[in-house]
């Protein structure tokens, strides 16, 4: 064997070509398909809602008129009005400033940390790969909502607290999808090449591997959003999340779902059909971006 | 007409206190319904008081104690709604609707506030009388009341009930009834069956600090381990417990050695509900005969069906709205009346209590109490008024402050919109609102959001009368002073104001008081709401206080 022998040729990675290419292919594909432009369109909806929300409703979500509580929907509130007055078109409007961005920010905190540790596992192998996987099996087993619940109790409520709950939740169920696809990724030639090139540990793992297993990564974080959404909203209906009288979802079904049964259904039944549009958006995104990878 | 002869003979032998009573009656300074009640409380008998009503031409008859049992059938199984208690039913400790009403199913008082007339009713002790001073109360026992457990009631388990309520070593919620007013050795047996309470000073509404409004002094068995009384419920009262799981629910059976004759329902059956809402559907579904003390918020769907039976009486509950006179920015009463006068309380009724509550004003003196000095001007809400007095206060452009909250009833939907005013005016109010578990922590300063917050809105049950409305939440040294307000001429006009023994001496103070604490603010009580219970139609002879206690000895179907 030559000591100046050329270097292997990585096969299987994804070059910036090659890469550029794919990515003109999903957007084709998402670009065509039904579940994506409908998804995404619910989800814009409600992103402008959640940017603007607080100045284009017809009233601000705070004000509140005493001789006009628990009023049908009507012209002047489409909504209709809650136990104290306030305008509950102009509430859920605002309402899902809060959801998407502590949900975001959850989604966005649990993949970071499970793609690390997806990728820490999967390359790494060995006794690391053993002592975290069984850890992250453990984390697997627990319910979410309820290990929410508890952790959100201990360390008191606030949006962060959440987010952060959530996020580290998260983070065993997208490492274990990121690791499954790097240890395919890792017995590759691109990956050998790297070994051979003596190049550092962290560089393949991040620099070589993450690139190629960003389509799982992205399906994940889709999906994951979805959960987030339902899971912040359910803390919010527990009285775990955000704080009154902050227009929320969850929070303001919590409020109201009292009166529900003296025939006031507008004001509970429009902020769950809200938590409900929006996680059918995102997941019809998801699945669309699933599609458009395979 | 009057019969001066038979109302002489009638006037003999009483005492002093007693006859000017009497006299404030037949003179005319008081209604007949006041006469009633004041002739309770110092210990003249119904039939005497009706004696001397009928002399003086009046009617000879006295109020019910409520509720009609006239129609109720025995062996009735009855299942009632009730909030879940906070903590072990423990007497000493219970501070809470749930614990109350458990431990008013078992437990009884020496005499009873009849919530319809607000007159006191002989329970344990079947008379009470006072020295001329006021300062010393002497109350007969009622002979052959045996407790639950077959065990005779006596003088010795009377003194030691109220000497462990009056313990300082130890906490007792009814510290905010009797601190300044009795201490453990003022607690005298006199006899076999008399008991005599010795006060610190005079006090002419004492029977009723002693009576079902102080809801933690039942009596119970001589050298009983309160902390263990959630196992057995030992009292004197109609039932005896069959079970008690803490978060779930209990069952009652009648108990066999009851004092007060045939009790109704063969079976009372407690279920505990976290909130308002299941318990309504729960009796919409039927699965609930009875929803114990309701707001109209989410109740609606009963209150206007004519297949349920309302149960409303006036009462003294209310929510108080404490701000912190000893720190900035609330130790200026310039800013606390800023507060008051941005709060627009019809809307607030109506919003909250529709036709059930009548506007507070900012004093602990409620519509329904006889001594009450209605002269005092309404506050109102003042838009340009609060702005003024805040940049007065040199806080023109507002300021930041907490405000601790339970999550309890209307009171959520409230402390919004105290908030949504405060922020008209500059106040910029971050909201906590939490569970009744966490608001009120331990109770005691230091370790309470409750008795610490900047802002706290607490709920306060009926009283028949203002005492520890006017004490503990308000003396420099009460309790539950949430407010940590401290004024001298305050405490020595509630000094005053308790140990006056005739009711125009009292109305007198309470205009003082009353005035002082809308000048003063040291807490906003916008509203006074009526205590709310709900039947389904066919239930018959439930009586319900002010409080929260529910009576069901002579209920049943009809």
């Amino acid at each position: 064997m030559s000591a100046t022998a050329a270097p292997i040729e990585p096969s299987g990675a994804v070059d910036a070509g090659s890469a550029s290419t794919l990515r003109r292919e999903v957007w084709r594909e998402l670009r065509h398909s039904r579940s994506f432009l409908i998804g995404m369109t619910i989800v814009l909806v409600w992103t402008v809602c959640a940017v603007a929300g607080y100045h284009i409703g017809p009233y601000t979500p705070f004000e509140q008129n005493l001789n006009a509580v628990n009023t049908a929907p009507s012209g002047s509130h489409w909504f209709g009005t809650d136990q104290v007055g306030r305008d509950v078109f102009s509430r859920v409007i605002a309402g899902a400033r809060s959801v998407m961005l502590v949900a975001f920010a959850a989604t966005l905190l649990g993949t970071i940390l499970g793609t690390v540790l997806g990728l820490i596992t999967g390359y790494l192998r060995g006794w690391v790969d053993e002592s975290l996987s069984r850890l992250i099996d453990a984390l697997l087993a627990l319910p979410v909502v309820v290990t929410a619940v508890l952790v959100v109790a201990a360390l008191g409520p606030s949006s962060i607290t959440v987010a952060l709950c959530i996020g580290v939740i998260f983070a065993p169920l997208i490492a274990r999808t990121v690791r499954t696809a790097v240890i395919q990724e890792r017995e590759l030639d691109y990956i050998t090449a790297a070994r051979l090139r003596d190049e550092r540990g962290s560089y393949i793992m991040f620099s070589e591997l993450l690139p190629n297993v960003m389509p799982p990564i992205m399906v994940e974080f889709t999906v994951r959003l979805g959960y987030a959404i339902f899971t912040v909203a359910s803390l919010s209906f527990l009285g775990l999340g955000i704080q009154l009288p902050t227009p929320d979802w969850g929070l303001d079904i919590s409020q109201n779902i009292s009166v529900v049964s003296a025939g006031y259904w507008w004001e509970v039944l429009f902020a769950a059909a809200a938590i409900a549009s929006l996680v059918i958006g995102i997941n019809l995104v998801a699945d669309a971006i699933e599609k458009a990878m395979e | 007409m009057r019969n001066s002869a038979k109302l002489n003979q009638l006037r003999r032998g009483r005492s002093e206190l007693e006859n000017h009573v009497i006299d404030e009656f037949v003179g005319g300074h008081i209604t007949r319904r006041e006469f009633l009640r004041r002739g309770s409380i110092i210990g003249l008998s119904v039939p005497l008081l009706g004696a001397i009503a009928s002399a003086c031409g009046g009617a000879n008859s006295t109020a019910s104690s409520g509720g009609s049992a006239a129609a109720a059938k025995a062996g009735s199984s009855l299942k009632i709604a009730s909030v879940v208690p906070t903590g072990a039913i423990n007497p000493l400790s219970i501070a809470d609707e749930g614990g109350l009403t458990m431990l008013q199913q078992t437990g009884e008082t020496l005499v009873f506030n009849n919530p319809k007339t607000n007159v006191l009713e002989p329970v344990l002790a079947t008379s009470w009388k006072s020295n001329p001073a006021g300062d010393v109360w002497t109350f007969t026992l009622r002979n052959g009341v045996t407790f639950n457990n077959g065990q005779p009631m006596t003088a010795d388990d009377v003194v030691y009930s109220f000497q462990s309520q009056t313990n300082p070593k130890v906490y007792v919620n009814a510290s905010s009834v009797f601190t300044g007013v009795l201490t453990n050795d003022g607690v005298e047996k006199v006899d076999d069956s008399t008991v005599a309470f010795h006060l610190n000073g005079p006090n002419g509404n004492f029977p009723y600090l002693i009576s079902s409004d102080n809801y933690n002094m039942v009596i119970v068995p001589k050298d009983t381990d309160f902390d263990k009384w959630e196992k057995t419920f030992v009292g004197t009262g109609p039932f005896v417990m069959k079970s008690y799981q803490p978060k779930v629910g209990a069952t009652f059976a009648p108990s066999p050695h009851y004092w007060g004759g045939n009790v109704l329902p063969s079976e009372l059956q407690f279920i505990f509900y976290p909130t308002q809402q299941p318990q309504i559907l729960a009796l919409q579904a039927g699965n609930v005969d009875i929803v114990n003390l309701i707001v109209p918020q989410g109740a609606e769907a009963v209150i206007n069906n004519p297949s349920y039976n309302l149960l409303v009486s006036k009462s003294s509950q209310h929510r108080e709205l404490s701000m912190r006179c000893d720190q900035a920015p609330w130790d200026n009463k310039l800013v606390r009346q800023a507060m008051a006068l941005s709060l627009d309380r019809p809307g607030i009724i109506n919003a909250l209590y529709k036709q059930y509550a009548q506007l507070g004003n900012d004093n602990v003196f409620a519509p329904i109490f006889r001594s009450t000095d209605t002269s005092v001007p309404q506050r109102t809400q003042n838009n340009s008024k609060d702005k003024q007095l805040l940049s007065h206060a040199g806080h023109t452009n507002g300021f930041s402050t907490q405000l601790y909250t339970e999550d309890y009833q209307e009171i959520p939907q409230y402390a919004q919109i105290i908030k949504q005013a405060a922020s008209a005016i500059g106040i910029n109010i971050d909201l906590h609102v939490q569970s009744q578990a966490d608001y009120y922590g331990d109770a005691v300063f230091g370790k309470s959001n409750w008795l610490d917050g900047a802002m706290s809105l607490v709920d306060y049950g009926h009283r028949g009368v203002p005492n520890v409305f006017l004490e503990a939440p308000l003396e420099s040294d009460g309790s539950w002073n949430a407010a940590h307000f401290k004024n001298s001429i305050y405490d020595g006009l509630v000094k005053s104001y308790v140990s006056a023994l005739d009711l125009s001496s009292q109305r007198n103070y309470a205009g003082q008081l009353e005035r002082l604490m809308l000048d003063e603010t040291p807490l906003i009580l916008a509203y006074w709401f009526d205590s709310i219970s709900v039947t389904k139609k066919n239930i018959a002879g439930v009586v319900t206080t002010g409080m929260g206690q529910i009576y069901l000895n002579r209920a049943g179907l009809t």
